[in-house]
Order: structure tokens, then sequence, then C-alpha cells
């Protein structure tokens, strides 16, 4: 797929740099004790950064990323956007922060099945807005073709999972995020889908400037990022994260 | 903030469910809503058939009895009250009008009914719709719902207690009990009353006297007819209705001839003690329906919470997404209180049409013509319901509000 500018050149959220400082990550195991899923000292993700998380299953992937969007706070330590300690916000200003900043990207997608394509690319859009401007009307349909996804008025129930991913991804971008979170984008689809999503993926970051963390088992997902940061297995000790 | 596109597929996403839950609350709504239109309805339009009848005087029994055969034309054997009492109340000064009402014979199934042309035209309130008024023996003026034609001959027959005659169809029973050489010409219709009235034939009294072999009431045959009757004979007659000149002088009628050997009455009174039962059976169906109206919003409650449970992943991505809590709050409330609302709404037209059928119903049995409105305690009613059930939706909506986002997400 060719890659070509965004369709239109209006500004974006600037990236900044992501700090995490003495962070760490309790849950509690089945018997009701504690156990550290994440330990991590010092970790500084640049703006406009490409990283892969990487790690076995159960080492702390996931939670990492839920960590960063602030959908949970650490138990110590602190994440930070730049000068903004995210993880230390009130619940409406973190909702805030990750509305304007962030575009998630799930395994499964997660499109709301009843909307079209059209429908769910604008969702995010109306968490802010009481109408969908022409703009991004515009923005939206750009995305889709630039996804190859031809039919707006497709609902999203019937398309295929490659299909699906690409809405998604195309829903994360749509307000223009400075930083892109994506949990294993690529874990459900076939090779081949796998490999235009990631490309993808990819594409929009750059072009958008925005920083992308990516947590995956895909090696050809992995090469595309600039950094790959390792998140050990869990032996009995939690494993630091170095950068 | 724009919850409706998530609200619509929300909404979509349940469909058949969806659909129930309108279904539940509107026929919870609609029960309620007939209950109080029905009821209300009866009430006024049988008032309004009473209307022209202030005082009834009889022969001592059952005041209901003589209201629902007199006015409301349900037959019935009905003791006679000496007629010579016709003559007396047209010379008593606190009389406007008075007129006898005599039954007994029917055609067609329709109710005969011999009175005078005073009564016919209520007291000269009306006026024909088609031809004239009798002007004398052997002439009849038909309902405005009776189907013979002016001009046509109507035949008496006697009608059987207990049987119920259909009106506009001979039966059996009837034509075996004709009374022969008797018949009357149409030459008159009445406007539509909205009463029992709508399916009578209206004779002069004479004729029903005479076709039960009693004379006519008058000294000779040529005297005409209506009051006074000279005859050296009078027959008794059911019921008589007065027309007092003023409210006191009703009164002093009414305690006059409540004794020695008659019985005299308000018909509106005897209304207000039924008004009153009816009353109190509406207030039974009232609790009954406000209870299942009740326990349709536990149930559509109960599911709802379900659903919301159900879609905790859902809400969790778009908190994800970025959508604050209050967005989620929004789109669960706004469709629970969609979904209610749309069922007390399609609850008020089907209690509208459910109420028509019950009125058609009452009105091919009795010939009372119910009149549906909704009025502000219906509307009162169903409004309180959409209150308390959005207020309840808020339950389900404060839920999704506080779950945790990345419990749902990890669903
Ligand atoms: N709410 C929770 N309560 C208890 N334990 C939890 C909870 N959430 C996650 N965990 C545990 O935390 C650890 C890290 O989970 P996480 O989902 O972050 O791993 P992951 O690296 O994303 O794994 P995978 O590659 O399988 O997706 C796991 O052992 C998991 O069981
Ligand atoms: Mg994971």
């Amino acid at each position: 797929m060719p890659v070509s500018a965004l369709p239109d050149g209006a500004a974006q959220a600037a990236a900044k740099p992501l700090h995490l400082h003495g962070v760490r990550l309790d849950h509690r195991g089945g018997d009701g004790r504690p156990f550290r899923v994440l330990d991590i000292p010092d970790l500084t993700i640049p703006a406009g950064a490409r990283v892969g998380l990487r790690g076995p299953s159960g080492s702390g992937k996931t939670s990492l990323l839920h960590l960063i969007a602030g959908l949970i706070v650490p138990d110590a330590g602190s994440v930070a956007w730049d000068a903004k300690a995210v993880s230390s916000l009130p619940i409406p200003a973190r909702d805030l922060w990750r509305r304007e900043t962030i575009g998630f990207v799930f395994q499964d997608f997660h499109l709301i099945p009843e909307l079209d394509v059209a429908a769910n690319i604008t969702l995010p859009a109306t968490f802010s807005s009481w109408r969908i401007d022409k703009a991004q009307h515009e923005r939206a349909a750009a995305l889709a073709g630039r996804m190859g996804l031809g039919d707006l008025r497709r609902k999203a129930r019937v398309l295929s999972r490659g299909e699906q991913q690409r809405v998604a991804i195309a829903r994360a971008v749509l307000g223009r995020p400075a930083l892109i979170l994506a949990d294993e984008p690529t874990a459900s689809l076939d090779a081949e889908h796998a490999n235009e999503v990631g490309a993808l993926l990819v594409e929009v970051a750059r072009e958008a400037g925005a920083t992308l963390i990516c947590a995956s088992h895909d090696a050809a997902l992995l090469a595309r990022m600039e950094r790959v940061v390792e998140i050990g297995a869990l032996t009995g000790k939690p494993l630091a994260l170095a950068s | 903030m724009n919850p409706f596109p998530m609200v619509w597929a929300d909404i979509r996403a349940l469909r058949w469910t969806a659909l129930a839950i309108v279904t539940l609350v509107a026929l919870a709504v609609a029960i309620g809503v007939a209950i109080g239109a029905q009821e209300r309805a009866l009430r006024r339009s049988s008032a309004a058939a009473a209307e022209d009848f202030d005082l009834l005087i009889g022969a001592p029994g059952s005041q209901t009895q003589l209201v629902m055969s007199s006015i409301y034309l349900q037959p019935d054997a009905i003791p006679l009250i000496d007629g010579r009492l016709l003559n007396t109340l047209a010379k008593d000064e606190r009389v406007a009008a008075v007129a006898p009402i005599a039954f007994g014979d029917i055609s067609r199934g329709y109710v005969i009914v011999g009175t005078t042309a005073d009564l016919v035209s209520r007291w000269g309130r009306l006026k024909p719709s088609e031809g004239r008024f009798f002007a004398g023996e052997g002439e009849a003026v038909l309902g405005a719902d009776v189907s013979y034609k002016l001009g046509e001959t109507i035949e008496p027959s006697h009608g059987v207690l207990g049987h119920a005659a259909k009106p506009g169809q001979v039966d059996e029973e009837e034509a075996g009990h004709r009374h022969e050489g008797h018949g009357y010409v149409a030459v008159g219709r009445l406007p539509r009353l909205g009463s029992p009235w709508d399916r009578a034939i209206l004779v002069p009294v004479e004729n029903v006297w005479e076709v039960h072999g009693l004379g006519n009431g008058h000294a000779s045959e040529e005297a005409g007819i209506g009051l006074p009757f000279d005859g050296q004979k009078i027959p008794g007659v059911p019921a008589i209705v007065v027309k007092p000149r003023s409210v006191a002088g009703a009164y002093q009628l009414r305690a006059q001839y409540r004794q020695g050997g008659t019985m005299a009455f308000f018909p509106a009174e005897v209304l207000v003690t039924l008004y009153r039962a009816l009353g109190d059976v509406r207030d039974v169906l009232v609790v009954a329906s406000v209870l299942n109206a009740v326990l349709i919003l536990a149930a559509v409650l109960l599911l709802l919470v379900a659903v919301a449970g159900l879609r905790r992943r859902r809400y969790a991505v778009l908190r994800a997404l970025g959508a604050p809590r209050a967005y989620v709050l929004l789109v669960v409330w706004l469709g629970m209180a969609l979904l209610i609302g749309a069922g007390c709404l399609s609850g008020l037209a089907v209690g509208a049409v459910f109420t028509r059928a019950v009125s058609g119903l009452v009105e091919a049995q009795t010939g009372l013509r119910l009149a549906f409105s909704l009025e502000s305690r219906e509307m009162l009613q169903v409004l309180l319901l959409f209150a308390i059930g959005s207020v309840v939706s808020l339950l389900p909506a404060l839920m999704s509000y506080r779950a945790p986002v990345v419990a749902g997400l990890r669903e």
C-alpha cells in the first residue's frame, strides 16, 4: 500500500516523552495475597518513538498499556506525559487526557457491531461534541479509504477480522492522538491480514508523528518497531525494565 | 457529548428484548388507562342518558330496577301504578311536564316504548331528524338506530321476560308472540341521543294500553292522544317521569309521592350510588393495575440490570477510547428511559384502542354510547410511571458508571 499523507494537514496533538518512574503494580492472586506484576524503576519513551513490548504471556504487557493509558493507577511511582503526572490525576481529568491524547487498538477490535463503519470510526468524536462536523466526516471517510474500506455503510458485524481491525485503527487515529497504544493488534488475524494491519499501524503513527507502543508476540510486527522492550517472565521476582 | 449513536446501537443490539420491554410497559400503561377512561366514559354517558329524567315515580320496589328499565330500557317486570296519577300530576303547579313510560312490547328486537309526545321531544328540546313526531294513535317515532324506514309498518310482539332480543333482528320468540291486528306506521325519527333510546320505537301510550286490551284511557275514540286522560278507566303504567318547575318543588314532590303506595326518587341519586359502587370497583382495578405496573417495572429493571452487566466490556471499551463516565451513564440511562417512554406512549395508544373496543361492546349490548377521552388523571398516571421508570433505570446506569474499566476490558 502506498504511503500517502493524511488527508488534511490540520495540527495534531504533539507527541511528548512518556516517563515511568518507580512504577510498581500489584495484582491479587487467587489466595488474596498481592503479587507484583510490574516493577519499573525508570523508563522513558521519547516523543514519536515506536516501541514494541515483548514478553511471555502473563508478564504484564496489557497491564503496562492500561497503566500508560491511565485506566489503572500504579501502586507506587508515577506515569507522566512530559510534565503531566497522569497517574495522579482525578478520574475525570484522566478521562479527558485519554480522550485527547490516546488512540487504543485492542486485540479483539471491540467495534460496536450494530454501527456501520463510518459510525464506528467517528464514535470517539461523540464523546466530546454533539455534532460530528464535516471535516471529521471527511477525515473518517479518507481514513477508511486509506485502510482499504470502501463501503462506509456496512455494519461492523459483517466485516472480516482484518477489516474490523482496520476500522479499529481508523477509530483510534481519528482524533489525531499523540500516543497510540496497541495491545496485540495482530494476534487474532491470519498472517496476511496481520502484515497489512501492522504496516498500516506503523504508517499512520509515523505520519502523525505519534508515539506508538505495541504489545505483541508477533515477530513481524515487532520488527517494524524502532525498539523492543523485553518484559521478562515472572520467575519469582519481578523483572525490572531497563530502558 | 452525544450519546445517541450509542443509545441507538444498544437498542438495536437488544432488538426483540427491546420490543418485549416496550410491549410489557405498554400493556401495563394500557390497562391502567383503559380502566380509568372506561369508568369515566360509562359514568358520563349514563348520566347524559338520564338527563331528561328528573324525577321518577313508580310502584314501590327497586329504584335501580326502575331506572334500568325506564331510562336504560333493560326490560324487566315492573309493577304498575295507577294511571290517574298522570292527570293529578299534570294539574300540579309544581310540575312543568309529566309523561308515562310503558313498555313490554318489541318489534324486530327493538323495545317499543309507550309515552306522550312531550317525552319523545324531551320536553321540547329535540326536533325530529326525519319526518315528524306522532300525532295520533298507530303512529310511531323511531330511535336513531332503528332499522325501520319511515312509512313502514311496525308489528309489535309481546316481549318475553328473560329473553334477550337482538336489536334489528326478528327471532322465533318474537315471531311467536305477535300481537295480531295491531301495527304502527313510522312517521318520524329522533336525532341520535347516544343512549338506549336510539334503539327504541316510541309510540303513543294509548296504543300500548290497547294492545294489551286495557282500552285507551280516553272517554272516546276520537279524543286524540296525550294528557289529560279522561276515560272512566285509566290503565296503569310502570313509570312516570316528572319534570318539576323548581328544585324546591322537586323535593316536595319526591317527599309527597314516597308514600301512599308510590315510590318517587331522583334517578341522579340512584346513579350516584351506582357510581360509588363503580368507583369502588375501579379503585380495586386501579390498585391491581398499579401492582401490575410495579411488577412489570421490576421485571424490566431486572432485565436491564442483567443487560448492563452483560455489556460491561462494551462500555469499558468506550471508556478506554476516552469516553467520560457521564457518557456511559447517559447511554445506559437514555436507552432505558427511551424504551420505557416508548412503552408509555404506545400504552396510551393501545389503551385508547382497548377502551374503544370495550366501548363498542358496551354499546352493542346496551346502546349506551361511550365517548373515549384521555384526561389529566391518566396522563398523570402515565407520567408518574415514566418518572418512576426513569429514576429506576438510573440504577443500572450508575452500575455502569461505577464499573471499573480494566475489569470490563478483561472480561
Ligand atoms: N485484575 C487482576 N487481578 C488479578 N490478577 C491480574 C489481574 N489482571 C491481571 N492479572 C495478572 O497479572 C499478570 C499480567 O497480566 P497481563 O494481562 O498484563 O499479561 P500480558 O503480558 O498481557 O499477557 P498476555 O500476553 O497473555 O496478554 C497475569 O499474571 C494476570 O493473571
Ligand atoms: Mg495481554
